[in-house]
């Protein structure tokens, strides 16, 4: 049993989430107030997405370092089109979604027909879509977003932020794919074995394609969020997204060689990674922590992977 | 179903794995594919699955041309196969492994009860101990093995390959095996058994086919109008020349190696020999013995959990592979000779050189081609390694000058133990007779040599005794008269003694 | 298959295959060059020339960072964070304790190595994926970095290090003496030493190297501690390029570090390095960068052409050594 317990990822995080919870509230009064809570959920929301959207590639088996390229592009698009040529909110949105969608597809398709590394392949589209978000932008931000938008981006219902909900309909949804459709079932199958699942009849190229797609348009999806949020479209949006894409998936004890995600342990990550961030700036630590603190967590992560393996495999 | 190859070959770079063989699957019929390791039978069972296409030949489903572009193609065509290949995924349940080729649906959703109680009808067929909603990946390998074979059932097939499935499943999982399989034949099933245990694959099979180097020996024989010991002559190559070398009597007291009830990580126990300087040992075993497990401990790759290995009379601590290759003076040629005997992209002079660069650096640390050269140009010339340039990629030699320089770097090292696993699988008749020659001439020179070998010929013409393993134990040793009949007969009770 | 494999590759596919490789990149940048200077011919001038040979040797330093660990086939993210900690280290030693510059020099070239060593003993010893270890070592060094120096610049840096950017001899920077020289070590290291030799074993072929008598740790930890002085040695000279030890150095490393050993036939999976075409590799990326800042085109071009590049690159390369690779994967099946 003991061991049992050990092997899932969740209930570790939900004791240190409530660890840091506890140690929050207790020393620091601004911690428990709504807008702090508020405050919290709305930078959760994004993150959230965006390790989805890393987690989704992992689960093939596949690295993307261009999330963070392509939420910057899909940003500006969306923000572009409604402020420039004042196409609807409804309609630039959804233009945003299939933007994301288009990408990852093209990553996919150059990983499959290529067989080049993934790594290597959105290193170099990272690079061509920053381009293209550079030649459209100047560098220099779209900022008259509709009134709408930017109201449904700040709108909240006591500490809940509206934002909250695509994110949640996204786990749901992500967590209900990956469990119980054949889809994802297949996703999983490709990155646990590929060649079993090449011969229990599973298309392994175009799933991995689905994979990267599904990563596109789950980082869009951040990149809109973002958008909102802000109000305005910055073209710097997802610089920093890569190593946090990395973390929450792998603290969640995703597996890098494919075949083991968890949606349930990747956003209780992201509620750990969130928690950390909103302490240091609560108990004013210098906020450079958080960049070392994330990288000693996947160096934490790893390490504790290891010692599971070494007490299943030599016990 | 009727499924059949005429006349199929395929070649891969330096080996010939096919060479004309046929097969004909009739249904309500087992048929038993038999030989020797490196015979071809996997490669056959490949090509009726459509992972490898052959380069010649027809394949016929109910006599009419079938080609298959994939696995998948072979599926569909209704050809179930269990591969010596894990092929599960670890993560997932025992029960969606069995049901992955078409998950029951429910709304769009997967019916996960539907997964289980059908992996259920099929596993309890086999072993009903086995919890489908259990991970893979917390399962041992017999009882993998026993979730590939309900997996391949679940397919509902005409046609149901099984290659090697018992190899690593008990007598009891075995029994319960063949009845379902006598079933399957009932309900008019076309089934090809890969096996090695002769008494086994002759008391469940209807006819008999034997592959030796890619040739149809023995092609479809009832097995009632075939007695055991024409199948192992069959399989063994009887009009096969035995080379005499020349041997020496071993020349010291103290064993070069001794293993005293030695235990490792990967089960075996209570393992005991000698090995004198200058002598050849035999150590001969099925599929899944336990030898080469045995060889990888020795060599410090796996690790040793129990009693003591010595050399020269002293014993040896725990230890890693270069410590073995560089203080104990151990060489292991593998059998994946391109798995880990080589570096296939690297050329022939680096491969031969790569125990020795420590040792011929000069004091820079800087290594002169001249110096390597002065090692390995004769050692080359010695083993008759043919190629153009000694800086020739590996990959471009064929299969037996391969093997030559995988023996060959050993040379260079100087090696005082030399650990040798199926040394002429997948060679040349004329490269082998090199190898032997090889590994005869490294015995001549006072190095202790470990053979292990499934080729009974080849034990016989090498080895001084020849040690027998079964399920990673020593079950027994016997002496080398060189009359090869004799001495398989005695390694083949030991053997099937059960 | 690809350059110049130093210390296996036969005579013969040196001559033949391997320099068609590199001629191809030659004339690639040939015909930049050729387009460049027809259009402005400015970017020939004796201080453009100066400026590029300076920006080149960077470049190539930063691409062998990233080459020794690919011979391996392993890879290192942390290249930029290594490079930045190096930097602020010796302008903290030099601008605050008033450490001689020599000895700073070498005290933050000794914390590149030991960063890199870290990188690998962490690889070894967890059996994690170079990927993990070095994104988060990546982060972990970087912070460490900021919260030091809460990113404030070091601006009062001795003279000598300034002059030393400055220098010129005729049209080119000596810095790019010292990548082409150590590029000559790194030659001899692959070529000449037993050393080099059972890296690049390990990187062909880890299992076979390993039942040789290699110490696979060994060799996978050296190549990470070189690649973290290397990356230090790329930061010192950008510094002493800029005349300031500034938190930004080593933030866009990242592309380059790869684009330069790929561009010019190092093999990602290990075994194989080509200098020469680093170097290329590292000319390519500086002759499209002064071409674009000499231009005055959006920088976005540049951003866009190397992503491009990087992707025909790599794409050429896999139809090029698909034979090879074919043969083998079906001997592995």
């Amino acid at each position: 049993m003991n061991t049992r317990l050990l092997e899932k990822e969740w209930p570790a995080l939900a004791v240190a989430i409530a660890l840091g919870f506890g140690f929050l509230a207790a020393t620091s009064p601004a911690f428990l107030t709504e807008f702090n809570i508020y405050v919290l959920l709305r930078s959760f929301c994004i993150s959230l997405l965006v390790a989805f959207s890393q987690m989704t590639t992992l689960a093939v088996g596949q690295l993307n370092v261009s999330i963070g390229a392509l939420g910057g592009l899909v940003a500006i698009v969306a923000g572009g089109l409604m402020e420039k040529l004042g196409v609807p909110i409804g309609v630039a949105l959804a233009a945003g979604l299939a933007l994301g969608a288009l990408c990852g597809f093209v990553n996919g398709v150059l990983v499959t027909r290529t067989g080049i590394d993934g790594f290597i392949v959105t290193l170099a589209t990272a690079s061509v879509f920053d381009g293209i978000n550079l030649g459209i932008t100047k560098s220099i931000p779209f900022y008259k977003m509709p009134a709408a938008l930017v109201a449904f981006g700040t709108a909240r219902f006591h500490a809940l932020p509206y934002l909250l909900i695509p994110p949640v309909l996204a786990a749901i949804a992500l967590a209900i794919f990956l469990a119980r459709t054949s889809l994802g079932r297949y996703l999983l199958a490709v990155g646990g074995n590929p060649q079993a699942a090449e011969l229990s009849g599973v298309p392994r190229a175009r799933i991995i394609v689905l994979a990267h797609s599904l990563s596109g348009f789950l980082a869009a999806g951040a990149a809109l969020l973002a958008l909102a949020q802000l109000g305005s479209a910055q073209p710097t949006i997802g610089s920093d997204w890569l190593i946090l894409s990395f973390a929450a998936p792998i603290i969640g004890g995703a597996a890098l060689g494919g075949g083991y995600v968890s949606v349930l342990a990747t956003a209780l990550a992201v509620v750990l990674l969130t928690l950390i961030q909103n302490g240091l700036v609560l108990e004013q630590v210098d906020p450079f922590w958080v960049e070392f603190l994330l990288g000693g967590l996947i160096l934490a992560a790893v390490g504790f992977d290891r010692l599971r393996a070494a007490r299943a495999g030599g016990g | 179903m009727r499924l059949a190859v005429e006349n199929v070959g395929k070649s891969f770079p330096g080996v010939v794995a096919l060479d004309g063989a046929s097969l004909r699957l009739e249904p309500g019929e087992i048929h038993a594919l038999v030989g020797e390791n490196g015979a071809g039978k996997s490669t056959l069972i490949k090509i009726l699955t459509g992972i490898y296409r052959p380069d010649r030949g027809r394949l016929t489903i109910d006599d009419k041309e079938a080609r298959f572009a994939s696995a998948r193609d072979a599926i569909a065509s209704g050809i179930g196969a269990v591969h010596q290949e894990r092929n599960l995924v670890p993560r997932f349940t025992v029960g969606e492994n069995i049901a992955l080729e078409q998950l029951p649906m429910r709304f769009g959703f997967v019916d996960f009860d539907a997964v289980h109680k059908r992996a259920r009808k099929f596993l309890d067929a086999i072993d009903s101990s086995i919890d489908t909603r259990t991970e893979v990946r917390r399962l041992s390998v017999a009882q993998m093995q026993i979730v590939e074979i309900a997996k391949a059932l679940s397919l509902d097939s005409g046609v149901l390959l099984l290659d090697e499935p018992t190899a690593s499943i008990t007598g009891h999982e075995a029994d319960a095996l063949f009845l379902i399989l006598r079933r399957l034949k009932a309900q008019g099933k076309a089934i090809a058994f890969v096996g090695h245990r002769l008494e086994e694959v002759l008391s469940i099979c209807d006819r008999i086919t034997v592959l030796r180097d890619g040739k149809v020996m023995l092609s479809g024989e009832p097995v009632a109008k075939v007695d055991r010991a024409r199948v192992v002559r069959e399989m063994v190559g009887r009009e096969e020349r035995i080379a005499e070398f020349e041997r020496a009597i071993p020349q010291s007291d103290t064993p070069a190696m001794e293993a005293r009830e030695l235990a490792t990580a990967r089960g075996h126990v209570g393992i005991d020999f000698k090995l004198m300087k200058g002598e050849i040992l035999g150590l001969y075993g099925l599929v899944g013995a336990g030898r080469t497990e045995l060889a990888r401990a020795l060599v410090g790759d796996e690790r040793i959990v129990g009693g003591q290995l010595l050399m020269d009379g002293t014993p040896v601590a725990s230890r890693n592979v270069a410590d073995a290759v560089h203080r104990q003076k151990i060489g292991y040629v593998s059998e994946d000779r391109k798995g880990e005997g080589l570096i296939l992209a690297h050329s022939v002079r680096a491969n031969l050189a790569i125990t020795i660069w420590r040792r011929i650096a000069d004091r820079l640390g800087l290594l002169r081609r001249s110096s390597e050269l002065r090692v390995v140009a004769p050692i080359a010339a010695r083993l008759d390694v043919r190629t153009g340039s000694l800086e020739r990629e590996v990959i471009k030699l064929s299969g037996g000058n391969q093997q030559k320089v995988s023996i060959g770097k050993w040379l260079a090292a100087e090696v005082k133990v030399l650990l040798v696993d199926e040394p002429t699988v997948g060679v040349d008749v004329n490269a082998k007779a090199a190898i032997h020659e090889a590994i005869a001439g490294v015995a001549r020179e006072g190095v202790a040599v470990l053979l292990i070998s499934s080729d009974l010929p080849e034990m016989v013409a090498l080895a001084d005794r020849v040690l027998v393993m079964r399920d990673f134990a020593l079950i027994g040793e016997v002496e080398n008269d060189r009359n090869l009949e004799r001495v398989s007969r005695l390694i083949m009770e030991l053997i099937q003694s059960r | 298959m690809t350059a110049d494999k130093p210390a296996t590759a036969g005579r013969l596919s040196i001559l033949s295959l391997a320099s068609s490789n590199l001629f191809g990149l030659a004339a690639i940048v040939a015909v930049f060059w050729a387009i460049f200077v027809s259009l402005t011919p400015n970017i020939a001038s004796s201080f453009s020339l100066f400026a590029i040979s300076r920006s080149l040797g960077i470049d190539i330093v930063v691409g062998f960072s990233t080459m020794v660990v690919l011979a391996t086939g392993g890879m290192n993210l942390a290249i930029g964070s290594i490079g930045v900690c190096a930097v602020m280290f010796a302008g903290y030693l030099m601008q605050e304790l008033g450490v001689p510059s020599p000895l700073a020099l070498l005290a933050a070239l000794m914390l590149g190595a030991a960063s890199g060593w870290a990188n690998g003993v962490t690889i070894v010893t967890t059996g994690a994926n170079a990927f993990v270890v070095t994104l988060a070592s990546a982060s972990l060094f970087f912070g460490a970095m900021l919260i030091t120096t809460h990113g404030t610049p070091f601006e009062g840096l001795p003279p000598e290090l300034a002059d030393f950017g400055r220098m010129r001899w005729g049209f080119v920077s000596p810095m790019l003496a010292l990548a082409l020289a150590i590029g000559v070590a790194l030659a001899i290291l692959f070529h000449f030493t037993a050393l080099g030799r059972e890296i690049l074993s390990v990187g062909a072929n880890t299992r076979a190297a390993r039942m040789s008598g290699v110490r696979v740790g060994r060799a996978i930890v050296v190549a990470h501690t070189l690649s973290g002085l290397l990356a230090a040695v790329a930061g010192l000279m950008t510094m002493a390029r800029l005349g300031a030890a500034i938190p930004a150095i080593g933030r866009d490393w990242l592309l380059p570090s790869f684009l330069a050993p790929v561009l010019g036939g190092t093999l990602l999976s290990g075994g194989a390095v080509s200098i020469g075409g680093t170097i290329l590799g590292a000319l390519l990326i500086a002759t499209l960068r002064a071409g674009i800042l000499t231009l005055q085109v959006a920088n976005f071009w540049l951003q866009l052409f190397l992503g491009l590049v990087l992707l025909c690159s790599v794409a050429l390369d896999r139809y090029r050594g698909g034979y090879l690779e074919r043969k083998s994967a079906r001997v592995r099946a």
